[in-house]
């Protein structure tokens, strides 16, 4: 596992980018992650191509993202063993701040 | 039936990108559709039925992967019209009550102009030492040259304008 620090620098993840990173635990092309974050963020989260395109390429840049494969100029992409790492983390934090919301609904 | 069609010149500065995109989809509405893009600022468009478009102009450098980001807002439902001076120009239909957006969070907004400010800094060097080369006095060439060094001037000054206000613009998005 990195070490924390060097998680920290990526970390906290915006809403978008988190949900990139969720559609491609498995290869995906550009406008599928489009179409899963759509249906997975239950249409509150919308990424334009202009937003996506640019993602792609910072976190390909920032090995969080690896292309697997390209077709008829579609390119798809998966995490990398350090982009799990980082929404790992990114996750375990919403967790605990979840779980302090959550006094305030019991409450 | 011919079809109709409208020739336009105009420009545009780069850090009021927004209101050239108003004034197509004003086009749109009006009936005549942006067909395609000739010479720098000339617009042609075909009359058509008025409709409801959004129109969007993005701004890149980098064309080693030209076709795979054409591709990619051609799959979202952007088609792309053409490119002037390496602004590209897409459209789409309205679709319901919420307005398509090609950038979708500030921090990808202000990086489309970041990539504008980058090309005038590259620029800028080149205008300057144009600007301010020095020629002897008494040379053939020296009253020629005064005029050249003046025209290089009012590009520095338009460029240095240019770039306080793109920073104007990415500020102003970061604030939001």
């Amino acid at each position: 596992m990195a070490k924390e620090k060097d998680l920290d620098k990526y970390l906290p993840l915006t809403e978008a980018t988190s949900y990139i990173l969720l559609a491609l635990t498995e290869p995906l092309h550009g406008y599928g992650v489009m179409q899963k974050i759509e249906h997975m963020s239950e249409g509150t989260v919308n990424v334009g191509p202009g937003t996506l395109y640019g993602a792609f390429s910072s976190l390909e840049k920032d090995a969080l993202i690896v292309k697997v494969s390209e077709e008829d100029r579609r390119k798809s992409y998966t995490l990398t063993t350090k982009g799990r790492q980082i929404l790992q983390e990114h996750m375990r934090r919403l967790e605990i701040l979840v779980r302090n919301a959550r006094i305030l609904k019991g409450g | 039936m011919d079809t109709k069609t409208l020739v336009k010149h105009k420009w545009f500065w780069a850090w009021n990108d927004d209101r050239e995109e108003a004034w197509l989809s004003q086009m749109a509405q009006e009936g005549w559709h942006l067909q395609s893009l000739g010479l720098p600022g000339e617009y042609t468009f075909v009359a058509g039925e008025p409709r409801q478009d959004v129109y969007r102009l993005d701004y890149i450098i980098d064309r080693k992967e030209y076709q795979n980001y054409l591709q990619l807002f051609q799959d979202a439902g952007w088609e792309h019209i053409g490119q002037m001076g390496g602004w590209q120009y897409f459209k789409t239909r309205m679709q319901g009550s919420r307005v398509p957006e090609i950038y979708t969070d500030n921090a990808s907004k202000q990086q489309k102009y970041a990539r504008l400010m980058l090309l005038l800094f590259i620029f800028l060097p080149i205008f300057i030492f144009l600007a301010t080369r020095q020629v002897p006095a008494g040379s053939n060439i020296y009253d020629l040259y005064s005029i050249v060094k003046l025209f290089f001037s009012l590009i520095l000054i338009l460029f240095a304008y240019a770039i306080v206000r793109i920073g104007l613009r990415i500020l102003r998005l970061r604030k939001k």
